[in-house]
């Protein structure tokens, strides 16, 4: 336990600040990544791996307040939403109405397996059933 | 050759999925090493991936399968619980992987 002398408001507003720059971080990541071209750019793989670093170090700090389950779901929403959306923009992708409804049931997969590994969604859910098991508030990955 | 390199790349992401947990915030120094290593493995091999597929789909794959990975392992070899809703998750993700294949040569 970290002790902070501010509100407790103001700490889930500053993490949640930090999640989505996070998202924003990984987008970039993402394509960055993609446009090192199997890291033969120099310029777009110093980006990338300077990407990497920042989108890690947002979501650590983010994941100190927010639900492991939440924060991920977020992160990883973001993510694959923003890379989806801004991959035509930045490079020759084409983004087909077929295609996007596929993806969106990918990441909306996804979001949902990140939430259902939330323990604070976990607990809230098991509430009228008693005790949450120590198998139901799954390791913080 | 691109769904091989995507393939590994999964692999490494559901290894940083349970190392990042132990690296407890950057607190515990080797775990945090092999996070950040996993992370560079995986993300090398991402990039050689989207050489092939386009980046929001190549992405998308990546992090939703990984997703799905970690799950698996964790209820194999981690005692945690596959629940009925995690399952549902699961389904959604596989599907559309097949779905977006079927629909486009990716």
């Amino acid at each position: 336990m970290t002790i902070d002398s501010s509100s407790p408001r103001t700490r889930t507003g500053r993490a949640w600040a930090a999640l989505v720059t996070a998202g924003a971080f990984e987008v970039g990541y993402a394509l960055s990544v993609n446009g090192s071209a199997g890291f033969t750019d120099l310029v777009w793989s110093l980006v990338a791996i300077g990407f990497f670093v920042l989108t890690l170090l947002f979501l650590s700090i983010a994941l100190r307040s927010i639900d492991v389950g939440i924060g991920y779901a977020v992160w990883a929403g973001i993510g694959a939403v923003g890379a989806a959306l801004l991959g035509p923009v930045f490079f020759d992708e084409t983004m087909t109405p077929v295609k996007a409804l596929w993806l969106a049931l990918i990441i909306g997969g996804v979001v949902w397996l990140k939430l259902a590994d939330s323990p604070a969604l976990g607990r809230r859910a098991e509430k009228s059933g008693g005790r949450v098991s120590a198998g139901a508030a799954s390791m913080e990955l | 050759m691109s769904w091989i390199a995507l393939g590994i790349a999964v692999v490494f992401e559901v290894f940083v999925g349970f190392a990042a947990g132990k690296a407890d915030g950057f607190r515990n120094l080797w775990w945090t090493i092999a996070t950040l290593l996993g992370g560079g493995i995986a993300t090398f091999f991402l990039s050689l991936a989207l050489l092939t597929f386009d980046v929001g789909v190549g992405y998308a794959i990546w992090t939703s399968v990984a997703g799905v990975g970690i799950v698996i392992v964790g209820a194999l070899f981690f005692q945690q619980r596959l629940t009925k809703q995690k399952a549902i998750g699961i389904a959604a993700v596989i599907a559309g992987v097949i779905g977006l294949n079927l629909a486009s040569s990716v």
